[in-house]
């Protein structure tokens, strides 16, 4: 716990390297803009160069905020689902969400491939993929709410949800065993994750996805708190438990479902970030973890692209692989330095 | 039992689990019990018997198969949850170990039934915590985490999180269960001078019975056929404590406040001596199997002598004699020329081949 005024320091430079961040993954990208041209259209609309300005409001800024989104929202329902199972390797995916997206687009890819012609996933289209992954989540959504309902334990929906997963995980295995070789590389490509992807039209739909989930989450900071001590304690000061469980899986589903949906599996963010803000803020309590959450994982995901566009111009690399790759050394030095990470 | 002015009563409870096709897995039933404010009241029983199922019956956290529960002459479902949160808490067994969460924050959650949607703590709610926090001596531990402090520190804030809940009743499942012997006196009475000097109601279970018995003002006691409540004395003084163990060898003894296990006795051994070393030299024996009398009738006899700065045991058996300076040295050499005495070996009687 820290003061206030402390606490007051620690968020405005966390805000703004957030902010600096943002703006330096705008700059960045397969074609080198410079700076002060940027700084100069986002902040007044007006450049020498309609160029720059198609490539910044098409591309840069559309990836640039699904690198934001993405980042508040893996991390938050991370969050989430960290607290819910008091167990602090879990993240957005231990419902088997990602999986459940998987599915939707294995069977999409490399399902219709056999029985049709179809031969370029591009004839499918982006928006395809998309509705074909959330409605893979959803169905895995429809079946872990269905067991909240009914099931008391916590620890079986648990066990429930990777048992979601590992079957849906198995049928895509066989999918993929099935499927022909372009087909299986579309699919490959499809898990490493891609926050450049998506278009200026889906983010309209994205981002209130991920605001309607944030809201749901914030107005969930009480229960949330109450469930640290667990199931029964919070039952015993008059929290609605099924009724929180039946949101808190509500929001991380839309959440980390929308997220899949558009970017792909983004591994790391999810379990990483929460233990972050645990050491950043030195606290349990979600009025201060669950925006420091959000806004750390929204540096970890800017920063995590930026870096995926460091080694040339051409080419980025997978994001999948640098969330892991940023977040793991963090993680171990954490773990090391502070040996008390027994439980949530 | 009828009486006015019950806080809670409950009447022809049936507690268990519900099985769905088949029917019921029954715990207990027919749990006739009341509870009045200002009380301290132990649940004792043996386990596996029903006790934690009982406790988490009255505190809310599980629906009875059959009977009802009256709080303040209403049943549950005359309650909203904050409400019914505002006149009963519960503390279970369960450790409460979370990573960065101060005492102060666990505490302040007992004012969960009592904030707003968002869970704010005004000045009042604040005072609470803080109020709590010093009636179980805790105020200095407001700022450490509740992962770096012992487990007699932690019991008392979790019961320092229920007097923020503020409410008549207390619950608490075997409170003393990982505690040391001075921390279970401690937080038993706490609890003792919580329900008197606060006028609340706590119902606590327990095994520790020497303490149950000094401390709380009712025992509610699970026995193998029915339940039964009365003050200690009352339950000592009618025998009822020996119905506890009964498949055991454990007996109540009445006048040393005490259980004793009961031991088939091989042998007879005289014992002659005086104070306190007469008494533990004879638990000594008895506890080596041994019928011990007073006096020298026997075949085998004890003799202790004791000086100013000495003491020593003279075991005269037959023309042998034995001397030995500590009580540790005499059983050694009754172990050794005694083999069955120690053993369960059926028939033993009289005496003991050389």
């Amino acid at each position: 716990m820290f003061s206030k005024k402390q606490n007051f320091l620690i968020w405005s430079i966390l805000i703004l390297i957030l902010i600096i961040l943002f703006l330096f993954d705008i700059v960045l990208g397969s074609v080198r803009l410079p700076f002060i041209e940027v700084i100069k259209l986002i902040f007044t609309g007006n450049t020498e160069h309609p160029e720059y300005a198609t490539i910044i409001y098409r591309f840069r800024i559309p990836k640039a905020l699904t690198a934001l989104f993405a980042g508040f929202a893996l991390s938050v329902s991370g969050l989430q689902m960290q607290t819910v199972f008091r167990n602090p390797l879990a993240g957005p995916y231990v419902l088997g969400i990602s999986a459940g997206a998987s599915l939707g687009v294995a069977l999409l890819v490399m399902g219709l491939s056999t029985f049709t012609v179809v031969s370029q996933i591009g004839v499918l289209g982006n928006w395809t993929i998309v509705l074909a992954a959330w409605l893979g989540s959803g169905l895995i959504l429809f079946l872990i709410l269905i067991v909240s309902i009914r099931v008391r334990d916590i620890m079986t929906i648990l066990i429930l949800g990777i048992m979601f997963g590992s079957a849906t995980t198995a049928i895509v295995s066989i999918l993929q065993y099935f499927s022909n070789e372009s087909m299986l590389k579309a699919f490959i490509v499809w898990t490493m994750g891609s926050l450049g992807g998506v278009s200026l039209t889906q983010l309209k739909v994205l981002i209130p996805s991920i605001i309607i989930g944030l809201v749901i989450t914030f107005l969930l900071i009480k229960a949330l708190n109450a469930m640290l001590v667990g199931e029964n304690y919070a039952k015993s000061m008059g929290l609605n438990v099924r009724l929180s469980r039946f949101l808190i899986f509500f929001s991380t589903s839309l959440l980390a479902g929308s997220i899949t949906a558009f970017c792909g599996p983004i591994g790391f963010i999810g379990i990483a970030v929460p233990h972050i803000a645990r050491i950043v803020f030195k606290t349990a309590n979600h009025k201060v973890l669950l925006p420091g959450t959000m806004l750390l994982g929204g540096i970890v995901l800017l920063l995590s692209d930026i870096i995926s566009q460091l080694p040339g111009h051409e080419r980025t690399l997978p994001i999948n692989s640098i969330t892991a790759l940023v977040g793991i050394p963090v993680v171990i030095w954490i773990i090391i330095r502070n040996q008390k990470i027994t439980s949530v | 039992m009828k009486r006015e002015g019950n806080i809670l009563k409950i009447d022809h409870l049936e507690i268990g689990y519900p099985e769905k096709g088949k029917s019921n897995n029954i715990l207990y039933r027919g749990i006739n019990l009341c509870g009045q404010s200002g009380e301290l009241i132990a649940l004792i029983g043996k386990n596996g018997i029903g006790k934690s199922t009982l406790l988490r019956n009255i505190s809310g956290l599980q629906s009875s198969l059959n009977g009802t529960i009256n709080y303040f002459d209403k049943q549950k479902q005359a309650y909203s949850r904050a409400d019914f949160a505002k006149m009963i808490s519960f503390v279970s067994t369960e450790i409460v170990n979370v990573t960065n969460l101060s005492v102060f924050d666990l505490v302040s959650l007992g004012r969960f039934p009592h904030t707003n949607w968002l869970g704010k703590l005004t000045t009042k709610d604040v005072n609470n915590t803080a109020r709590a926090l010093e009636m179980v001596g805790m105020s200095s531990f407001a700022r450490k985490n509740v992962n770096e402090i012992s487990d007699g520190e932690r019991q008392r804030v979790m019961i320092a999180r229920t007097l923020a809940q503020d409410t008549k009743m207390i619950v608490l499942d075997e409170p003393t269960a990982f505690l040391d012997l001075p921390n279970k006196y401690e937080i038993i009475h706490l609890l003792n001078k919580l329900s008197k000097e606060e006028n609340k109601t706590i119902i606590f279970s327990t095994h520790d019975l020497n303490i149950a018995i000094q401390e709380a003002d009712k025992i509610w006691l699970m026995l193998d056929d029915k339940i039964v409540e009365g003050a200690p004395e009352d339950l000592i003084l009618d025998e009822t404590f020996n119905k506890i163990f009964e498949k055991s060898n454990l007996r109540f003894d009445k006048i040393k406040g005490d259980f004793k296990m009961q031991k088939k006795h091989h042998c007879k051994i005289g014992l002659i001596g005086e104070g306190p070393q007469y008494t533990w030299t004879k638990k000594a024996l008895e506890r080596l199997n041994f019928y011990v009398e007073k006096g020298n009738d026997s075949i085998q006899y004890v003799k202790i002598e004791t000086g100013n700065n000495f003491c020593k045991w003279t075991l005269l058996d037959d023309e042998l004699k034995h001397v030995f300076n500590s009580i540790y040295d005499l059983s050694i050499h009754l172990k050794n020329t005694n083999p069955s005495a120690d053993l369960t070996a059926e028939g033993m009687t009289g005496r003991p081949k050389n």
